[in-house]
């Protein structure tokens, strides 16, 4: 049985004036996948995450969240939705008690039982004012606030960007035994990728406004295969399997392949690639044109 | 009960870390028979990892027999530890032994002797893909 | 909702609170003394059919006595443009600060919350307002039993407009928020447009709504009924169909303020003058402030309409 994916989006595209944020995005997160979204400053992971939630509309293609738009459906969809938005905004003058108010005013489907436990859990003080608190502890009432809800798929744009490493263990610590209670669906995007290869099983690569890759992890990490050989030429590869990039020196050339069969030329020597040189590579394919260019590190 | 860590960089998958301390805590008796092993939410909230990932390892300890998991009450190190037919092993032993002397025998070390047998044991999975 | 929209709003609402009542404690005592004179030199009985010439003396000189304290209290005609524009801070800072995004991603759609927003603004508003007009209709009791409402400066206080200033400066300062999205020259562009508006209204538009009457009378005759409290837009000497006419300058002491001295009357007379005024009687006292509030009140509404709209269709 086919359950209906958390988000599924058909050539999603939005312009701001005559930029394009996002283009041609087309992708379905499973439900209950923990689903990474990772890309450069500027690639669209903001865009794609506002379009799912409801606050930005679509120039191009359509996304469905749970089988309904969000914008034209809001009032089916916001309650099955949980989010934090970048720099996760709060009411800075409000206490945390008056913050977890307005979660449960303004939710129909709020577990205050739930949002108490969490306050004491992580020793947030509930007439702390919020604006006092340190980022991490903004960061984990925010996290309460889209949790407490209950929701179905929770959104986080950055979540951890600007928090210290304890931080954001505890953070993340936080969103996994969400998963493991509730088997809320997912989806973060991130610079760091090493907090990502502990958490996600699936992943969407995004750069300049499109979608480079998108899988489960394990799919991609066993798909893709580093070849190391003489120098060589790329054309004869090329043919019969997905070169990602390609770099050569004098007498070496090594490519990035990925592949779903496993024939290989007995020439090439291969080796396994660990998830972040993956998306590394994947990102800087964008930042030439050139495949002959180096991979970065 | 048993306190489980994470090497990122070592290249061994998740799970399959958890899995091979598991069995060493068993070895080494840190875990008995009975004993249970953390929940998924325990192991989730202290490393932040993919609750599936856990869920992958349990299944693998289950599987292999070193694990029993009760529905509704937890995982536990099962009463009686299978052991592989002695003989199997045996003969494995006996044939490597032959090959290491082989190996000295031609001058190489221990080093290069333990490259030699990774290097062949990862070929063989590399090729296997998907 | 209603909780959380009084919540976000409670700081602004305590500023206009605390502004009414810096008002009320400079009114209030003020206001009594007044009063307590009125009674006491009996500019009551004045009024009655009981006066004689010595009550314009009394009158005026009751009326020079508070004319500076007025001067004063009609800039309190700047106030719905300040509560109004104060009241409409809340609004725009949640776009400033960009927690929209957290409360657009509740289980309210956004829909919702804009007019709950609104709503509760324009609720304080015209509680704002109602304070506002009672306080100030109180105090200048005194003074428009002798003079009349209807000159600038009293009629903005009295009566209904006050109501439609102060939802005209709330659309205003909303509108412009909601386009700029920028909360302090937001605040101060919204507050310059209704001063603007204002001064347009009182100078020009204000005395165009109904056409203003005209009457020509004898200088020695006592003033026309009608003139009683009007706001007299011109005032002039005419010939017998109320064309202006310019008096020569050594006749009947032109130049000079036209003192109404039997002298002069007969001098009039004689020469064929009379006097000639443009107003707007008393009587137009209500159907003036109706017009004027309901333009204002109108304008603020389809101000607020718009924010509500452009916000809504937000990207």
């Amino acid at each position: 049985m086919i359950t209906t994916p958390a988000i599924s989006t058909d050539r999603l595209g939005k312009r701001y004036g005559s930029a394009w944020a996002l283009r041609d995005c087309t992708l379905a997160v499973p439900a209950g996948s923990v689903t990474a979204l990772v890309g450069p400053n500027g690639a669209g992971k903001t865009t794609l995450l506002q379009l799912v939630v409801g606050l930005g509309r679509a120039t191009a293609g359509s996304v469905e969240v749970f089988g309904c738009d969000p914008q034209r459906d809001a009032g089916a969809v916001l309650p099955r939705v949980g989010f934090v938005a970048q720099e996760h905004p709060l009411y800075s003058g409000f206490t945390v008690a008056e913050m977890l108010k307005v979660g449960r005013k303004l939710n129909p489907g709020w577990d205050d039982a739930f949002a108490l436990q969490r306050v004491q859990e992580l020793s947030l003080p509930l007439g702390g004012k919020i604006g006092k608190l340190s980022g991490g502890q903004q960061a984990q009432v925010a996290l309460t606030l889209a949790l407490a809800k209950r929701p179905e798929l929770l959104v986080l744009d950055e979540p951890v960007a600007s928090l210290d490493p304890l931080a954001r263990r505890e953070f993340l610590s936080s969103l996994m035994e969400a998963v493991t209670e509730t088997g809320v669906t997912i989806v973060l995007s991130s610079h760091i990728l090493a907090d990502l290869e502990r958490v996600c099983d699936h992943l969407v690569i995004l750069s300049r406004a499109r979608t480079q890759l998108a899988g489960p992890i394990d799919e991609i990490v066993a798909e893709h295969r580093l070849l190391t050989g003489p120098r060589a030429d790329v054309a004869e590869i090329a043919r019969r399997h997905e070169v990602v990039t390609a770099r050569h020196s004098e007498r070496q050339t090594s490519l990035l392949v990925r592949s779903n069969g496993h024939v290989y030329d007995a020439s090439w020597e291969l080796h396994e690639v660990d998830l972040e040189e993956i998306v590394l590579a994947y990102l800087a394919q964008n930042r030439a044109e050139d495949p002959t260019l180096a991979m970065s590190a | 009960m048993i306190i489980f860590h994470l090497d990122q960089r070592s290249g061994v998958p998740t799970y399959l870390q958890l899995v091979q301390q598991v069995r060493q805590a068993v070895r080494l008796g840190i875990l008995m028979p009975g004993d249970q092993l953390p929940t998924v939410k325990d192991v989730v909230g202290t490393l932040a990892i993919n609750p599936n990932t856990v869920l992958k390892a349990y299944r693998e300890l289950d599987h292999e027999g070193l694990v029993v998991a009760r529905r509704g009450v937890g995982t536990f190190v099962a009463d009686l530890q299978p052991s592989r037919p002695p003989d199997d092993l045996k003969a494995l032993r006996t044939s490597l032994q032959r090959w290491v002397d082989r190996a000295r025998a031609a001058g190489v070390g221990d080093e290069a002797l333990a490259d030699l047998f990774a290097d062949t044991v990862r070929a063989e999975r590399i090729s296997r893909v998907a | 909702m209603i909780w959380v929209s009084w919540r976000r709003q409670r700081t602004e609402a305590l500023i206009a609170a605390a502004v009414l009542l810096a008002l009320a404690a400079f009114l209030v005592p003020t206001g009594l003394h007044m009063a307590s004179v009125y009674h006491h030199d009996g500019l009551s009985t004045c009024l009655g059919p009981a006066g004689g010439a010595s009550c314009d003396d009394t009158i005026q000189s009751f009326t020079d006595r508070f004319s500076s304290l007025n001067n004063l209290i009609a800039w309190t005609t700047l106030l719905p443009g300040l509560l109004g524009v104060l009241l409409a801070a809340p609004f725009m800072l949640e776009f400033e600060h960009g927690t929209h995004r957290l409360a657009w991603t509740q289980s309210v759609t956004r829909g919702r919350w804009i007019a709950g927003k609104l709503g509760l603004a324009v609720a304080c508003a015209l509680v704002a307002a109602l304070i506002l007009t009672l306080l100030l209709t109180w105090w200048h009791a005194p003074l428009v039993r002798l003079n009349g409402r209807m000159d600038n400066g009293v009629y903005d206080s009295e009566g209904i407009v006050i109501f439609g200033y102060t939802l005209f400066a709330l659309g205003l300062a909303t509108a412009v928020g909601a386009v700029w999205r920028r909360g302090v020259p937001a605040i101060v562009a919204g507050f310059a447009a209704y001063f603007a508006v204002r001064l347009f209204v009182d100078t020009w538009l204000r005395q165009r709504l109904m056409p203003p009457l005209t009457a020509t009378w004898h200088l020695m005759v006592p003033d026309p009924r009608a003139l009683r409290h009007a706001l007299v837009l011109d005032e002039y000497p005419a010939d017998a169909h109320g064309h202006h006419v310019l008096i020569p300058a050594n006749e009947c002491g032109a130049g000079r303020a036209l003192k109404r001295t039997p002298g002069l009357g007969d001098c009039f007379a004689r020469h064929g003058y009379f006097m000639h005024a443009v107003y707007e009687p008393a009587s137009r006292f209500w159907a003036l402030q109706g017009i004027e509030t309901a333009l204002f009140a109108a304008g603020g509404g389809i101000l607020l309409a718009f924010a509500a709209w452009w916000t809504y269709r937000r990207v």
